[in-house]
């Protein structure tokens, strides 16, 4: 049963509704987030955090994320105490016709905590990115973006947001990573970069956006700086790609080799990112300095989602095939610990500032709820879980507490 | 103080670890960020085509010069300034005052601004409204002026309006012409020195006799009656190109305080009543007036609703439906569901009082939101949004036998975005990508459907919603790109599935169209009722399922006779509700409003002005169901007429079917 609607708020926004059911969120008691890049996870700014929060290991935590349900059209404020419980604090209705699925797909915190940004995949045909004030979760802006926008990346000074639209409406031809200046929500540029990019991501220090290609097999690198596209690695040959051409319609790659890369995950230190072969079974690292892949991390599943310790030490991977998740020693490449989850198709996964526990986002299949997972890192073990709306996917930290 | 350079990732990490490690550390770091930045120069002028670039500095609170990268861009400048987001770079392609605006591409979100003044090119031309020619004394009409500028902007100048006789023609500051005497007149509008012009050449009104007639001289509400003028010279010949001005005076039976006007006339003499009574219409020209009177009764068209049946479907929304004969001679339906798990149902409506379900099916989905039938009824196709493979696409089933209907095949190749609507048409699936086009799909071997043909506009930002195909011409859904006829094969332009072809395109006003329904009136008229689906605001604060969906907008009725000039004639739209699915059958529309429940409407005759005020609604049924998804919550989806039993499909609550009842009222 889908609730009901909500009224129209944010600053002379005509449409749009936004709800709210459920207990109003605690005042917090220090923002984490202030200091944290929710979602985008691997970044200095959480390892700030991070270091900040070891003080207080002893010490209850509490862990704020949203996590938006596709085909529910809601939005889940979820809060994990330590220890505890996993509750559903509120449910933000999205969208603005309420007879269609606007599909909320990605998600971001701007690093100061104030905002959340939502990417709404179907429009008319342009999707939108939605800008909410957390704790009210009011509608704050809106802009139009491209074909079913989907991941959202926030540098750490949260000047802009690049959204990947991802294009899943068929023709597999190049699409665009969208600039939006995030106090004005205006969309300052198109950048062309591959067809179906997904997996927005900046590095540590935002000179640097990351996006795969799922379609063209390629890492995509957009300087944070110019806003331009720097360079391109194909990642079946393993060597500089050049951009497709405009009207270039992607081709299955020869031989059946395929990667179909669905994120990047800079590594803190700087040096390297990771990138999920969803249809190869393998987590492949690029070392940044030579631009090219330097090893390959057996991930069977379908490795979806990454995510890295802040501390850089461990990786982890949503197995969207397999319903589990993955925890891999990135020294060693070992895999650690891989956890069935509760439901079928593992989506999204985000680790906490303190590097503690990972929140996994499980879609489901059909009716089945979505479903938010905790797991606890050390001990690769499910600590507590939730159900929010259907297929429960994008998913943004917004504070850590205690 | 320091300024700050752009870090490298590990000295970032290392530098701020180290910064944490005490506690002072932070306001140093604080202290390094931008507090303001000056872009220069503040303000510059430029020509169109003009090139610039401007440069921008941060400085700390300390004024310290903080170096750090920057985004430039306009938002008020959008299409007339192109600014390089990187280098600051500026290039005009059109006049006015824009705001150029700096960011830093850091912390605080800081910016600066500076003022681009585009001189305004001169101006291009000047063009009026009217063309000219032939005008009569005393005949007054309003003109409009557009003024263009040299880079083809329109803008808006002063306008001066003068005619070069005024002893033969005046004219005023809102451009109403008006002519006094016979001779040769140029009316012109100057702005900036650029003059547009028209020449008429007025003669003497030769009107002598004036008159009008109606094409009845008794109706009802909703009627449209014609009054023609008949201005004739002393001569008794007709002058048919002098203006005629019509007017009314009307007289309705019932008067209220601040109601809706009564009754329209248009500029063509069309008109039509919302209310009873006695209705003069006047037809003038100078000098000469004629008047023509008209009585107008009630319309008397309410019929009642009798309940048939109810096929329950509690647990989870129901979406589409479609009503049909199985090769058996019985009656089915088969229903979609939305944001759910992708169920579909198959009901033995044979006795619609006591509806059946015969079967099931669940496919990998959310949304079943389309279902429909083959013409000879032995294959069903669903749509598919939500897919957990995220493909989506549209499932194939052989329901010959509804009580045991099998999967034929699935398609979705290049349908991954989700199936949201679909039509079947002579061994073809026309199916809308939830985007931006259809996909024709040849399902004549419905195991292996294959993609044959395409289609996608080619307006800027098109989308499409919902297609409906009639004898071989297909009628798209496209919001704010409104309705496109499509040839795929029963037009006159070549068409075919492989190679549909465009014919002609509308955007109704407003610009929202979801559904589109074709109807070929017996009054030779042919209508495309076309829908809005618009979002509107509601209940706020209330728990899950307490209150219903709300939904806004209304029923355009464009008049497609001539299809190279359609003219949107009419609406229905009802105060408290949006329009959803249609469905049209001998002269009644059956249309779905949401929470405005199933409106039954009469559409006979000529159709003008808004149709719900014209007492044109045949009957209205919410069904409540105190046990449906939202409780006694009426959300109606899509209707259909079928043996005379009118099915639909509520979002809360599954299949209805209600029979309309003729009243028995004595009509004048």
């Amino acid at each position: 049963m889908r609730p009901p609607w909500g009224v129209p708020l944010g600053h002379g926004i005509a449409h749009g509704f936004t709800r709210s059911v459920g207990r109003a969120p605690r005042v917090p008691s220090r923002h984490c987030a202030a200091r944290a890049l929710a979602s985008t996870v691997a970044t200095a700014s959480v390892a700030l955090c991070a270091v900040a929060a070891s003080h207080d290991h002893a010490a209850a935590q509490s862990y704020w994320v949203y996590v938006a349900a596709e085909s529910e059209d809601e939005v889940a404020l979820l809060r994990y105490d330590a220890g505890g419980d996993l509750v559903v604090e509120k449910t933000i209705i999205t969208g603005w016709l309420r007879a269609e699925i606007e599909a909320p797909h990605g998600l971001a915190v701007d690093p100061a905590g104030e905002y959340w940004y939502l990417t709404l995949g179907h429009g008319f045909p342009n999707g939108r990115l939605v800008k909410y004030a957390t704790g009210a979760d009011t509608i704050a802006g809106v802009t139009d973006l491209g074909l079913f926008p989907a991941t959202i990346a926030v540098p750490p000074h949260g000047a802009v947001a690049l959204t990947v639209n991802a294009n899943f409406h068929g023709d597999h031809v190049p699409s665009t990573v969208t600039i939006v200046d995030l106090e004005t929500m205006f969309p300052i540029a198109d950048v062309v970069t591959c067809t179906m990019p997904h997996g927005s991501r900046f590095n540590a220090d935002g000179t640097k956006h990351y996006s795969a290609c799922m379609m063209d097999n390629q890492l995509v690198e957009i300087d944070g700086a110019t806003l331009q596209v720097t360079r391109r690695l194909d990642l079946l040959r393993n060597a500089p790609a050049h951009a497709p051409a405009d009207g270039h319609m992607a081709m299955a790659p020869p031989g059946g080799v395929h990667c179909s890369p669905t994120w990047t995950t800079p590594h803190p230190d700087g040096r390297r990112v990771f990138v999920p072969c969803n249809k190869g079974d393998v987590i492949l690292e690029i070392d940044l300095e030579q631009w090219r892949v330097t090893r390959r991390i057996e991930a069977p599943g379908a490795p979806y989602n990454l995510d890295l310790t802040p501390d850089g030490t461990k990786l982890l991977a949503t197995l969207k095939g397999s319903a589990q998740l993955g925890i891999w020693d990135v020294e060693t490449g070992r895999l650690l610990h891989t956890i069935d989850s509760l439901m079928r198709v593992t989506h999204g996964v985000i680790v906490t500032p303190d590097g503690r526990y990972a929140i996994v986002t499980v879609e489901g299949i059909g009716g089945d709820p979505g479903t938010v997972e905790v797991i606890e890192i050390a001990s690769g073990t499910r600590v507590a879980s939730a159900q929010i709306g259907k297929q429960a996917g994008g998913i943004a930290l917004w504070k850590m507490e205690g | 103080m320091k300024t700050r350079r752009t870090l490298r990732p590990a000295t970032l990490i290392a530098g701020t670890m180290a910064l944490l490690a005490t506690a002072g550390a932070r306001t140093q770091l604080t202290a390094q960020e931008v507090a303001r930045v000056v872009v220069s120069p503040a303000t510059i002028t430029l020509e169109v085509g003009g090139k610039a670039t401007i440069s921008a500095t941060a400085y700390d609170a300390d004024g310290n010069v903080v170096e750090v990268p920057f985004m430039y861009f306009s938002r008020d400048g959008r299409g007339k300034l192109a600014v390089d987001r990187t280098t600051g770079e500026i290039e005009a392609f059109k006049g006015g005052r824009f705001q150029v605006m700096a960011r830093v591409l850091g912390p605080n979100r800081v910016s600066g601004t500076m003022d681009v003044e585009v001189a305004f090119p001169p101006i291009d031309r000047v063009e009026i409204s009217e063309a000219g020619g032939r005008y009569y004394t005393g005949v007054t009409m309003r003109h409009k002026v557009t003024v263009f500028d040299q880079a083809d902007d329109v803008r808006d100048v002063p306008v001066v309006w003068s005619t070069s006789d005024e002893s033969v023609a005046t004219v005023d500051r809102f451009g109403i012409f008006t002519a006094h005497g016979p001779g040769e007149v140029m009316l012109e509008a100057v702005a900036d020195g650029v003059v547009g012009r028209i020449s008429y050449q007025v003669a003497d009104n030769p009107v002598a006799a004036m008159a009008v007639e109606a094409s009845q001289t008794r109706g009802r509400t909703g009627d449209v009656i014609h009054f023609t003028a008949m201005p004739s010279d002393a001569g008794g010949a007709e002058v048919g190109d002098i203006p005629v001005i019509f007017s009314l005076i009307a007289d309705p039976d019932e008067i209220a305080t601040a109601d809706i006007p009564p009754a329209e006339v248009d500029r063509m003499g069309r008109f039509v009543a919302y209310k009873p009574g006695v209705y003069t219409v006047m037809a003038s020209v100078p000098g000469r007036a004629a008047h023509a009177t008209v009585e107008i009764l009630p319309r008397h068209v309410a019929e009642e609703v009798q309940l048939v049946g109810h096929a329950p479907v509690r647990n989870v929304s129901t979406s589409d439906l479609w009503v049909w004969e199985g090769s058996d001679g019985r009656d089915y339906a088969i229903t979609g569901t939305h944001s759910g798990h992708g169920s579909t149902y198959w009901w033995d409506v044979t006795d619609p009082a006591n509806p059946v379900l015969t079967d099931s099916l669940i496919v990998d989905a959310r949304t079943t939101n389309d279902v429909k039938v083959s013409e000879d009824g032995t294959i069903c196709v669903i749509s598919r949004e939500g897919a957990s493979s995220r493909r989506n696409g549209i499932v194939i089933v052989d329901c010959r036998d509804p009580r045991n209907i099998e999967i034929i095949s699935t398609y979705d190749d290049e349908l991954t975005g989700g199936v949201h609507n679909l039509f079947i048409h002579d061994g073809h699936v026309y199916a809308v990508n939830n985007g931006i086009r259809f996909d024709v799909i040849n399902i004549e071997d419905p195991a292996n459907p294959h993609r044959v043909g395409r289609f996608e506009l080619d307006t800027p930002g098109h989308a499409i919603h919902d297609i409906w195909i009639v004898d071989g011409i297909a009628y798209t859904s496209n919001w704010g790109d409104g309705v496109a006829i499509i040839d795929v094969g029963g037009g006159d332009r070549g068409g075919s599935p492989e190679n549909p072809v465009l014919i002609s395109r509308f955007r109704d006003i407003g610009g929202a169209t979801h559904a589109a329904f074709p109807y070929r009136s017996p009054t030779g008229r042919f209508y495309i009722f076309m829908g809005d689906e618009i979002g509107a605001p509601a209940f706020d604060g209330q728990e899950d399922g307490r209150t219903p969906e709300f939904m806004d907008g209304y029923i355009h009725v464009v008049d497609f006779t001539d299809p190279e000039n359609p003219e949107e004639v009419a609406r229905y739209e009802i105060p408290e509700a949006g329009s959803h699915n249609m469905w049209i059958e001998d002269d009644r529309l059956y249309a779905a409003f949401y929470q405005g429940g199933l409106r039954v409407l009469d559409i006979s005759g000529e159709l003008k002005g808004n149709l719900y005020h014209q007492g044109r609604e045949i009957a209205v049924y919410k069904a409540y169901d105190p046990d449906g998804v939202v409780a006694n919550a009426p959300f109606t989806w899509g209707p259909q007429m079928h043996k005379g039993n009118l099915f639909f499909a509520e979002y809360f609550s599954g299949m209805w079917a209600v029979r309309l009842l003729p009243r028995r009222v004595l009509i004048p």
